[in-house]
C-alpha cells in the first residue's frame, strides 16, 4: 500500500511543456507605455546609467512556472494514503454499527469509516447488510450500496446504551443462511448490560473476514450519580479505559443553560470510577439543572438534576401608588431587595387590582406577597382564595389600608382589630417595642436573636385560643408580629407591620431578609398545581436528552415514565433519558443508574479478528491545496505585474477617475434609494390624542345628564380662564371623558360630579378609575349635597351613590384637609374650601407620618392625594357663560365666596401639578442663607 | 493608461498644405488671445522712460557746457539763477525682430498644461508684435516679414506666417542691422553649445537679444512612472525606462543644469533669458519680456525668478 499516488498520472505528461512555457515567458516583456517626450536628449544623458529590462526578471518567470506546475499537478490529483479495497468477495458485506451514547462524540468519523466500506462494496458490486445496535427496529436485509448509504445518512447516535443481541439476531435472520464475506463491527467498545458475548455471536455467522473497528475509548466516560452534600455537589463518574491518570473538568448549568459553577473529577491510574465535586453555595446549587463533562458532548457526559430545590417565583402586589422616583417609600422596594438573591420576582403590568391578581396567578408563582392592600375586588378575592386553597402561599404586610379595611377580610390568618396601634407616640405611654425570641415552633427559630429592631406601629390580633400556635414572631410585650394560618392546602402569613420603614425598622434589618427567605422556602416550588394528587402516577416526557447531551422537546417515541420504586433504572427505548413531568414539576431520568460501571467489550483471544483504528485509512487529496496554491501564485503575479507597471504610484488622474467612479456609484445608490420607507402606523383617534397632548386639559366625567355635564363644562372653563389670568399655567379647553372607554392618562385631575339619578358606572369603568388613581391621577368627587344634607343626619342620595361607587375601590384612609396641609398654601392662603355652598370639608388621603415638629408650617406628605371628596359643588361656583358672567348664584349670594371658590380651584390645581413643592418652600430661608455665604 | 504627453499634430510631416491649414486654423485664435494679452500689458506702460527724440516733455536738467545753446529753455531758466535744458522723452522708432521656433518638438502639449508649446510661442510672438505695433515700433520676422511700422503689424505678421513657414532653426539674419532688438521664442532643447554657436554671431554684431524658453510642465517635473518608452518627436529616437519614477530626480537635475547653463551663456552675451511654462499665464512671460524691452531688467528678473 503506497502512501502516495496520483489519480490521473497521464496528466503529468503535461510537465514537459514547462520548458516551452519558460521560453515563452522569458521572451515577452511587459508592454511599456509609449510617451512622446521632446527633451529626450536630456533624458538620454540620465538614462544611460539604468539598465533597461528588456525581459521579465528571473524570479517572476519562476513564479509563473511554479503556477503552471501547480495547476498540472492539481489536475493529476495526488492522493495521500489511497484506500485499498480488500473486501472479501464471497458474500455480502455485513456492517454492524454501534450508535449508542458513547459513539456520539466521534460519530462523523464512524460514518466515514462505514461509508468507505460501503464504497468498497460498491466497487466490488456486493450487497450491504447494515444494522445499527441502538435502534428499536432493526432492518438488516442486504441492499445495494446506494440504499445502504441512504440508510447510513439517516442513522444518528442515540442517547442509549447499545443493545446488540437483538441486532445480531436481526442480522442472522436477514442473511438467511448466506455466509457474509466481510463482517465489519464498528463498536463503541463498551460491554453490554447482559453477559452475552456479541463478538462470539457475530463470529458464529462464519464470515470470511471479521473486522473490529474501534475508537480509543477516551470518550466512553459517564456520570452515573449525583449527591447534594453539605457544601458541594458530589458526582460519581465511570470510564472505560482505565490505564492512565485523567482529570475531568465538570460544569454545572442553570435552567437557561448558562454555566454557573465548575469542578473537577480525578481518575487515578488504573481506576475506572472517580468522584468529582462541584463546590458552590447552597443557593447557587439550587439553580443547578444539569451537570456536564467539559468537551464531551454525549448523553453519558450529561447528568440531569430534579427541580427539588428550584428557586421560588414570588409575585409582588402593592396598593400603593407606584412612584419610581421615590423607591425608598415603596414597600415593595424592601421586599424586592430582600428576595432578589433567592427568588424570581414577578410584578404585574396591569394597574387594576383584579386584573393584576389574574395576571400574577397566571404566571404560577410559589408565593404572592401583598403589601398593604386593604380590600380586594370580590372577583380577585375569590380567585386568590382558590389559588391558596390549591396550595399557594400568601404573605401579607400590614399598612394604613389594611388597618382601615373592614374586619371580615377572609384572607388574614387571625382576627384583626380595626385600626392600628401606635407605640411611643405623643398620646402613648408605651415605648417602641423590640422583638422577643422566636417561638420554637416557628420556622424562624434558630435565627440569630433579634436585636435593635423597634416596632412603632402595628395591627393587633384579637386574642383567640390558637393565637399562640399561629404566631411565628412576637414583640417583647407578647403581641404577635408574624402570624400564619392554613387555608386549604395553602397558607397565609401576615406581618403585622408595614413593609416599609414607616411602622418599624424591621425592613432595614438583616432579619427581614432571613425571615422572608425562610418563609418563601416553605412554599411549594411548583406553585399550586404540581403534585396535587400525592399518589404516584406515570409522568409524560417533558424534555428529552439528545445524543449530544442537550435537552430537546419530547419526541413521539418516548413513553410516560412509570413511577419508580427503589433504585432508578437505566434508560431504555421506551424511557430515553430526559425530564419527565411538566414545566411545573419534573423528574430527571438519567442514562445510567447510580452505581453502574462500564466495562470494555471482551474479544475472544483465539479468533482471527482484524482490528482497525477508526481513523485509519483516511485518504487525503492534495488537489484543493494545489489549486489554492495556484490561485495564490496567480494573485501574487497580478500584484507584481501591476507594481512593475506603476499602478500603485501616486498618479492623480487615476485617483481622480477612481473617486469619480465611486462618487457616481454612491450618487446612483442614493438616487435609487426609496424616498420614505417608514410604515404608516397611524391608528384611529391619534388626532384626538395629539390634540390633548399639546397642553394641560382639565377633565370631567360625563354623567349622561345634560344639565350636570353643562355645568361641569362651564365650571371647568371658568376655572381655566381664572387660572390663565392669575397664574403661569394656561390650561386648554375642558374635556368631558367617558370613563368606560376614553383614555384617562392625559389629565392631571378629573372632576366627577356625583348624581344619584345618573346611571351607575359598571365595574369595568370603576376599575379604570382605580387604575387611573393608582397611576398618579386624582379624582375630585363632588356630591353637591351640602344644602341637602343640612336637613337631617341621614346621608343624601348622592352620598349613597358615592359610597356605592367607592365600595369596590381600594381607597386609602381619608381625613379633612388639616390646617397645615400644603393644599391650604399651594397658591393662595386658604382657611376653608367653599364652592357654590360652604361648610362641607374637603376630604383627602390621610397622612400618618404627622411629625411633632410644630415649627414646620406646611406638610406635603409624599406624592399627591389620589382622591378628593367635597360636597360644596365647586363647578357650579366656577361656571361662567361665554361673556364671563357667573351662571349660578352662590348660596348665600356672596361674590366674595365665589372668589374664594376660584381660589380653592387654583390651589387644588397647583397642588395637583406641583405636589409637595410648596411644602418644601419652608427651607427657602435656610437655602438663601447658605447661598449667601 | 492614458499618456501624459501628446503631439499636437499627429502627423508631423512636412506636407506644406496641411501645415498651412493647421496654421490658418490656429492663427486667428492666437490673434484674439494676443490682443487680449496686449491690452492687459499695455495698460501699465507709460512711455519709454528715457530721454531722447520725441514730442513729450520728459525733464529739466541743468545746462552742461558744450551743449547747444539753442536747447536752453529760457522760460524755465528765467525763474532762478541756473540755466536748464528741456529734455523730451525718447520716441524714436525702433526695429524689433521676433522669431518663433515651430519645429516638431514644439508641437507638444501635456495633460498638465492647457495649450501646446507651439501655440503658446505663437501667442506670445503675436502679442508682442501687437504691443510694439501700438507703440509705433517696427516689427520684423527674419525670413517671413520685412520690418514694417504699421498699426496692423500683428495681423500682417500672422498673414505672413500663413504663407511662409519660419522653418527650423534660425534663418538667415544677414539683413538685420545692429542696434535692433531680437526676441526668440522656442524650447531650446538642443545642446547648449549648438544653440550658443548660432546666437553668438548675432550678439557680436551688436543685436540686443531676448530669449523666451517655452517649456511644458511635463518636461520640467517629469511626472512619469512605471515602464515607459519615450519618443523624440524630432528625431524619432526611442528610449525605454523600466522604472521611470526612479529617473525623476536625475532628470530634473539635468534639465535644470541645462537651463542654468543656457541662461549663464546668454547673460555673458548681454542677452536676457526668460523661462516660461505653458501652465502659467502667458501674460507673465509677456510682462517680463516687456520689462526687458523697456529697459527695466531688474523688475523683470525679479518677477520671473522661479
Amino acid at each position: 500500500m503506497s502512501a502516495f499516488a496520483f489519480a490521473f498520472p497521464a496528466v503529468l505528461a503535461a510537465l514537459v511543456l514547462l520548458p516551452a512555457i519558460w521560453w515563452l515567458l522569458r521572451l515577452t516583456p511587459p508592454k511599456p507605455l509609449v510617451e512622446v517626450f521632446p527633451p529626450l536628449a536630456v533624458l538620454a544623458t540620465v538614462l544611460k546609467r539604468e539598465e533597461t529590462p528588456a525581459r521579465s526578471p528571473w524570479w517572476l518567470t519562476l513564479l509563473r512556472m511554479a503556477l503552471a506546475a501547480a495547476v498540472i499537478l492539481a489536475i493529476a490529483d495526488p492522493v495521500f494514503n489511497p484506500r485499498d479495497n480488500t473486501l472479501a468477495t464471497n458474500g455480502p458485506l455485513a456492517l454492524v454499527m454501534d450508535n449508542s451514547w458513547a459513539s456520539a462524540t466521534d460519530w462523523p468519523a464512524r460514518v466515514t469509516a462505514a461509508e468507505a466500506l460501503i464504497s468498497d462494496a460498491e466497487a466490488r458490486d456486493l450487497p450491504v447488510a447494515l444494522v445499527l445496535t441502538a435502534e428499536r427496529r432493526q432492518d438488516a436485509v442486504p441492499v445495494d450500496a446506494a440504499t445502504a448509504r441512504k440508510h447510513l445518512a439517516a442513522a444518528a447516535p442515540r442517547p442509549l446504551p447499545a443493545d446488540r443481541i437483538p441486532a445480531i439476531a436481526a442480522l442472522r435472520t436477514a442473511l438467511d443462511g448466506t455466509t457474509p464475506g466481510t463482517l465489519a463491527f464498528i463498536g463503541d467498545g463498551i460491554a453490554g448490560e447482559d453477559d452475552e458475548d456479541p463478538v462470539a455471536a457475530l463470529l458464529s455467522l462464519a464470515p470470511a473476514e471479521f473486522r473490529l473497528i474501534e475508537a480509543d475509548g477516551a470518550s466512553a466516560l459517564a456520570i452515573t450519580a449525583a449527591e447534594n452534600g453539605a457544601d458541594a455537589l458530589t458526582l460519581t463518574l465511570t470510564r472505560l479505559a482505565g490505564n492512565s491518570e485523567r482529570t475531568v473538568p465538570l460544569t454545572a448549568h442553570d435552567a437557561r443553560g448558562r454555566p454557573i459553577a465548575t469542578g473537577t473529577a480525578h481518575f487515578a491510574a488504573g481506576e475506572t470510577t472517580a468522584r468529582g465535586t462541584i463546590a458552590a453555595p447552597f443557593e447557587l446549587r439550587n439553580d443547578f439543572t444539569r451537570v456536564t463533562i467539559d468537551g464531551l458532548a454525549n448523553a453519558g457526559g450529561t447528568y440531569l438534576l430534579d427541580d427539588g430545590f428550584r428557586r421560588r417565583r414570588v409575585a409582588l402586589l402593592s396598593g400603593e401608588v407606584a412612584d419610581p422616583g421615590q423607591p425608598l417609600l415603596s414597600p415593595l422596594h424592601y421586599i424586592d431587595r430582600a428576595l432578589t438573591p433567592y427568588a424570581d420576582i414577578v410584578r404585574p403590568n396591569a394597574a387594576d387590582l383584579s386584573a393584576a391578581v389574574t395576571e400574577l396567578l397566571e404566571q404560577k408563582p410559589s408565593v404572592l406577597i401583598m403589601a398593604d392592600i386593604g380590600r380586594l375586588p370580590d372577583i380577585a378575592q375569590a380567585e386568590l382564595r382558590d389559588w391558596i386553597e390549591a396550595g399557594g402561599m400568601l404573605v401579607r404586610f400590614a399598612g394604613p389600608r389594611l388597618a382601615a379595611a373592614p374586619a371580615d377580610d377572609p384572607l388574614v390568618p387571625v382576627l384583626l382589630r380595626k385600626g392600628e396601634r401606635a407605640l411611643g407616640g405623643a398620646f402613648s405611654w408605651s415605648e417602641p417595642q423590640s422583638l422577643a425570641a422566636y417561638p420554637a415552633a416557628s420556622p424562624f427559630s434558630g435565627m440569630r436573636a433579634p436585636e435593635n429592631i423597634l416596632v412603632q406601629r402595628q395591627v393587633l390580633a384579637e386574642p383567640t385560643p390558637d393565637l399562640a400556635e399561629r404566631t411565628w414572631a412576637n414583640l417583647a410585650d407578647g403581641t404577635p408580629l408574624v402570624t400564619t394560618g392554613p387555608l386549604g392546602a395553602g397558607r397565609i402569613v401576615l406581618f403585622h407591620v408595614s413593609a416599609e420603614t414607616g411602622w418599624s425598622n424591621l425592613p432595614l434589618s438583616g432579619d427581614f431578609v432571613e425571615m422572608l427567605r425562610r418563609t418563601v422556602q416553605l412554599a411549594r416550588s411548583g406553585g399550586a398545581a404540581a403534585g396535587n394528587g400525592g399518589q404516584a402516577k406515570a409522568l409524560p416526557p417533558y424534555r428529552l436528552l439528545t445524543a449530544n447531551g442537550t435537552l430537546a422537546a419530547a419526541t413521539g417515541e418516548a413513553r410516560p415514565l412509570a413511577p419508580q420504586d427503589g433504585a432508578p433504572k437505566a434508560a431504555t427505548f421506551d424511557n430515553p433519558p430526559g425530564l419527565y413531568g411538566s414545566e411545573e414539576g419534573y423528574v430527571a431520568h438519567n442514562l445510567l443508574p447510580p452505581g453502574h460501571t462500564i466495562r470494555p467489550l471482551a474479544v475472544p483471544e483465539a479468533t482471527t479478528v482484524l482490528r482497525e483504528a477508526l481513523a485509519g485509512g483516511q485518504t487525503l487529496s492534495l488537489k484543493p491545496h494545489l489549486f489554492a496554491l495556484a490561485a495564490l501564485l496567480l494573485l501574487a503575479d497580478c500584484i507584481v505585474v501591476l507594481l512593475m507597471a506603476g499602478a500603485f504610484s501616486a498618479r492623480a488622474p487615476a485617483r481622480r477617475a477612481t473617486a469619480a467612479l465611486l462618487a457616481a456609484f454612491v450618487a446612483s445608490a442614493i438616487l435609487a434609494a426609496p424616498q420614505d420607507s417608514r410604515a404608516a402606523d397611524e391608528k384611529p383617534g391619534d388626532a384626538a390624542i395629539f390634540s390633548r397632548l399639546d397642553t394641560t386639559h382639565f377633565a370631567y366625567v360625563t354623567t349622561g345628564e345634560a344639565e350636570v355635564d353643562r355645568i361641569s363644562e362651564r365650571g371647568l372653563a371658568g376655572l381655566s380662564e381664572f387660572i390663565t389670568y392669575r397664574t403661569a399655567l394656561e390650561p386648554g379647553a375642558p374635556v368631558g371623558v367617558d370613563i368606560a372607554s376614553d383614555e384617562l392618562s392625559f389629565y392631571p385631575i378629573i372632576y366627577w360630579p356625583i348624581s344619584a339619578t345618573a346611571p351607575m358606572p359598571d365595574n369595568a369603568a370603576v376599575a379604570r378609575i382605580d387604575a387611573y388613581m393608582r397611576n398618579g391621577g386624582t379624582v375630585l368627587f363632588d356630591t353637591r349635597d351640602q344644602i341637602v344634607s343640612l336637613d337631617g343626619g341621614a346621608a343624601s342620595a348622592n352620598t349613597r351613590r358615592l359610597q356605592e361607587i367607592l365600595a369596590d375601590l381600594d381607597i386609602p384612609p381619608l381625613e379633612p384637609v388639616p390646617a397645615d396641609h400644603v393644599l391650604t398654601k399651594a397658591f393662595y392662603l386658604l382657611a376653608d374650601f367653599p364652592g357654590r355652598y360652604t361648610g362641607s370639608p374637603l376630604w383627602i388621603e390621610a397622612q400618618f407620618d404627622r411629625s411633632e415638629d410644630q415649627s414646620r408650617p406646611a406638610r406635603g406628605g409624599d406624592g399627591v392625594s389620589p382622591i378628593m371628596i367635597t360636597g360644596n359643588d365647586f363647578a357650579a361656583a366656577w361656571a361662567v357663560d361665554n361673556n364671563g358672567m357667573a351662571l349660578l348664584p352662590t348660596v348665600p349670594p356672596d361674590e366674595i365666596q365665589r372668589d374664594h371658590a376660584f381660589r380653592v380651584g387654583v390651589n387644588i390645581v397647583m397642588y395637583m401639578l406641583t405636589g409637595n413643592y410648596k411644602a418644601d418652600q419652608v427651607h427657602v430661608p435656610a437655602l438663601l442663607e447658605r447661598l449667601g455665604q | 493608461m492614458a499618456t501624459i504627453g501628446r503631439t499636437v499634430q499627429p502627423t508631423p510631416t512636412h506636407d506644406a498644405l496641411s501645415r498651412a491649414q493647421a496654421r490658418a486654423a490656429l492663427v486667428p485664435d492666437c490673434m484674439v488671445e494676443a490682443r487680449r494679452l496686449a491690452n492687459t500689458v499695455i495698460a501699465g506702460w507709460h512711455g519709454r522712460r528715457k530721454r531722447g527724440i520725441g514730442e513729450n516733455f520728459w525733464q529739466f536738467r541743468p545746462y552742461v557746457d558744450g551743449e547747444s545753446l539753442s536747447r536752453i529753455d529760457w522760460r524755465r531758466s528765467a525763474r532762478d539763477d541756473h540755466t536748464y535744458v528741456r529734455d523730451r522723452e525718447w520716441e524714436a522708432a525702433h526695429t524689433v525682430w521676433v522669431w518663433a521656433d515651430l519645429s516638431p518638438s514644439m508641437m507638444y502639449g501635456s495633460t498638465l498644461a492647457p495649450v501646446s508649446k507651439e501655440s503658446r510661442a505663437l501667442v506670445l510672438m503675436l502679442a508682442l508684435a501687437e504691443i510694439l505695433a501700438r507703440s509705433g515700433e517696427r516689427i520684423g520676422c527674419p525670413g517671413v516679414l520685412e520690418p514694417v511700422a504699421a498699426r496692423n503689424a500683428a495681423e500682417r505678421l500672422a498673414a505672413a506666417l500663413l504663407h511662409a513657414h519660419p522653418g527650423e532653426g534660425l534663418p538667415d539674419t544677414g539683413m538685420i542691422r545692429s542696434s535692433s532688438d531680437i526676441v526668440l521664442f522656442g524650447d531650446f532643447l538642443d545642446p547648449v553649445e549648438s544653440v550658443m554657436e548660432r546666437l553668438a554671431p548675432l550678439a557680436r554684431r551688436g543685436l540686443r537679444g531676448h530669449v523666451v524658453e517655452v517649456a511644458d510642465p511635463a518636461e520640467e517635473i517629469f511626472p512619469y512612472a512605471g515602464r515607459t518608452e519615450f519618443t523624440d518627436p524630432e528625431t524619432g529616437l526611442r528610449l525605454t525606462a523600466g522604472r521611470a519614477e526612479h529617473l525623476r530626480d536625475d532628470y530634473t537635475r539635468a534639465y535644470r543644469a541645462r537651463r542654468d547653463t543656457l541662461a549663464d551663456s546668454l547673460r555673458h552675451l548681454g542677452w536676457s533669458f526668460i523661462p516660461h511654462r505653458t501652465d502659467r499665464p502667458a501674460s507673465e512671460a509677456l510682462a517680463a519680456l516687456h520689462m526687458y524691452l523697456s529697459g527695466l531688467p531688474a523688475m523683470a528678473a525679479r518677477g520671473e525668478s522661479r
